[in-house]
């Protein structure tokens, strides 16, 4: 501690360069040496909490055949830790049809709901029920769970907080439907490590309605309703091949694949018209 | 098995598509329909994105009506000139179409119209499609009546006649003022658009019962007609919208291509109101499920925007 106060002595003073200099090299080998015990013992003090997240499968992709896939995620944490671990997509804003009553009876469009810093899939699985080992305070901090997600999206036009609750729901609902949200709580394996580590894993199908893109994986370890580790591995989900090429040119060359379209449907049209002439089958 | 698609960004079993292709191209062949009232919504309950069913769809009935107008082309049922009258008209109203929506979203009740409208039309169009091929196959029998029809249609007919640019339209054996195809198409074009379907379901009474002409000229010539539209619709749909899917499109008219020219064999063995009682059938089907979704509590109060 002194040798680092007379270094930082020096560096302030200026004048004395030579002597100082002599010292500082002295003092920043000590310090050195220091800073290395320092990080050796950090570093071991921190291989003893050090929670690691890692996913199997984290570059899907999509070619014609893909109807899904399988991702792993495995890791290690302290011993008795409690985890949670949420996929993610980016956060954007998607624009929903709402559905009510007019004139009492009839369920018809009645208008449309923007939905802001909304994730298109949010998974989350944990080894108990998020309530039990998180405050709520601890899942608003770091989004986890619908309730927490709720509160962290923004929607439009919303009349009251009500509103809101409902209509996230209603959103959830929909998401449910379509594969790409889902919590599931209590089916994280867990298996104790002799040296005071648990491993853990969950296998999670892939919705193959989650567009491509890149997918976050947070995985928290969880002590006393807080989070106290976090780690974060990716999923990287992408198109090759045709697949590729036809989503490319549907949204580049508009126009070229809008005739392609148009020709390919004319031409099977009379191709086949043909067949079955040829064939007897319309005289 | 199952195939991605790479515009809906999901999964189908290629099953599902050509089979539904299948039997709307059956339809197609028999009614001169394309369809889309149908198989829009079913595409949706198999998972494809709202907007993409939409599109696709009319990717896939630009095949479906190639396919039945070239059959019953061969055999002679299409009636050209009045397919471009029609057209015309059509290309109007559907022009005339779009603003309105654009109006009724702007009054900010467009989807209580449309819903509307769809099930007056549906309704109306069916019943009396019902109601009045059982008729004629009964006076069949009976041909006192029938001319005492004759009789009655004649006040409507002295009106038609009157109008200028009278002109003959050969293949459908029927005398009109090229205005009568003309304001019907463009009247077809407005509802079509606002409604967000084809028209076939609307074109095809028309044809039948303002036009007079013979039912199996009037699928070959509605066939025709939708063709042009679909092939115009397709293209804005994979300009603007970017919601064509080139590889279901495919698996739809696999089946859809099939399906029309069973639909056209199996059409001349048919008597023209038999396919009209058929028709009217389907049509009201559709009118009832389509109640039933408005007066039933749905599962769910969000859906995708876009599309229907």
């Amino acid at each position: 501690m002194n040798c680092g106060l007379r270094i930082a002595d020096c560096g302030f003073m200026g004048k004395g360069r030579n002597k100082c200099g002599v010292r500082s090299a002295k003092c920043g080998m000590i310090t050195m040496i220091a800073l290395v015990f320092m990080l050796i013992l950090g570093y071991a003090g921190s291989a003893s909490a050090m929670l690691t997240a890692k996913a199997n499968h984290d570059h899907i992709t999509i070619d014609f055949f893909y109807h899904g896939s399988t991702v792993g995620v495995k890791g290690l944490s302290d011993a008795g830790r409690d985890l949670v671990i949420k996929i993610t997509s980016p956060e954007g804003e998607q624009v929903m049809k709402q559905k009510g009553k007019v004139a009492g009876v009839l369920w018809m469009n009645v208008g449309s709901l923007k939905f802001e810093k909304t994730p298109n899939m949010y998974e989350l699985f944990s080894t108990k029920k998020i309530d039990d080992i998180l405050t709520p305070e601890q899942q608003k901090r770091h989004t986890l769970g619908y309730a927490a997600l709720a509160d962290h999206v923004e929607v439009s036009p919303m009349k009251n907080a009500a509103d809101k609750t409902q209509w996230f729901g209603e959103f959830v609902k929909f998401k449910e439907a379509s594969n790409l949200y889902k919590t599931d709580f209590g089916n994280i394996e867990l298996k104790d490590l002799p040296d005071g580590h648990q491993e853990y894993f969950i296998e999670t199908k892939w919705p193959y309605q989650a567009a491509p893109g890149d997918y976050l994986v947070s995985v928290y370890a969880v002590k006393n309703g807080k989070v106290v580790e976090q780690a974060e591995s990716h999923v990287k989900v992408e198109q090759i091949g045709m697949v590729k090429t036809l989503a490319t040119m549907a949204k580049d060359s508009a126009a070229i694949y809008g005739f392609l379209s148009i020709g390919i449907a004319l031409s099977a049209g009379f191709g086949v018209g043909l067949i079955f002439r040829k064939g007897g089958g319309s005289h | 098995m199952y195939l991605y698609l790479p515009v809906a960004l999901t999964s189908i079993n290629i099953l599902i598509p050509v089979g539904l292709g299948l039997a709307v191209g059956l339809l197609s062949g028999l009614f001169g329909v394309g369809g889309g009232f149908l198989l829009t919504p079913l595409l949706i309950m198999f998972g494809i994105p709202s907007t993409v069913a939409a599109a696709t769809d009319s990717n896939q009935i630009v095949a479906a009506s190639t396919s039945g107008t070239y059959a019953h082309w061969k055999v002679g049922n299409v009636d050209f000139k009045m397919g471009l009258y029609l057209l015309v008209g059509g290309f109007v109203g559907g022009i005339i179409g779009v603003q309105a929506i654009k109006l009724l979203h702007a009054m900010g009740n467009a989807d209580f119209v449309i819903k509307m409208t769809y099930v007056l039309m549906l309704g109306i169009v069916g019943v009396y499609m019902f109601i009045e091929s059982i008729q004629s196959m009964r006076k069949k029998k009976d041909t006192a009546a029938a001319e005492a029809q004759e009789e009655k249609e004649t006040a409507v007919s002295r009106f038609l006649k009157s109008l200028p640019l009278q002109t003959r339209f050969e293949k459908s054996g029927v005398t009109h003022s090229a205005l009568v195809p003309i304001v019907l198409g463009s009247f077809v074009g407005v509802l079509a658009a606002i409604m967000g379907v084809g028209g076939g379901f609307l074109m095809v009474p028309v044809m039948v019962y303002m036009l007079r002409m013979p039912m199996h000229v009037v699928v070959g010539t509605s066939l025709f007609q939708i063709l042009f539209t679909c092939i115009e619709v397709t293209f804005l749909q994979a300009y603007t919208n970017h919601s064509v899917d080139f590889l279901l499109a495919v698996l739809l008219l696999v089946g859809s291509t099939v399906g029309a020219q069973i639909g056209t064999v199996f059409g001349r063995k048919l008597k023209g109101e038999q396919l009209k009682v058929l028709l009217a059938v389907i049509v009201l089907v559709v009118t009832v499920k389509i109640v039933f979704e408005l007066t039933l509590t749905p599962s769910l109060l969000i859906s995708q925007a876009g599309g229907h």
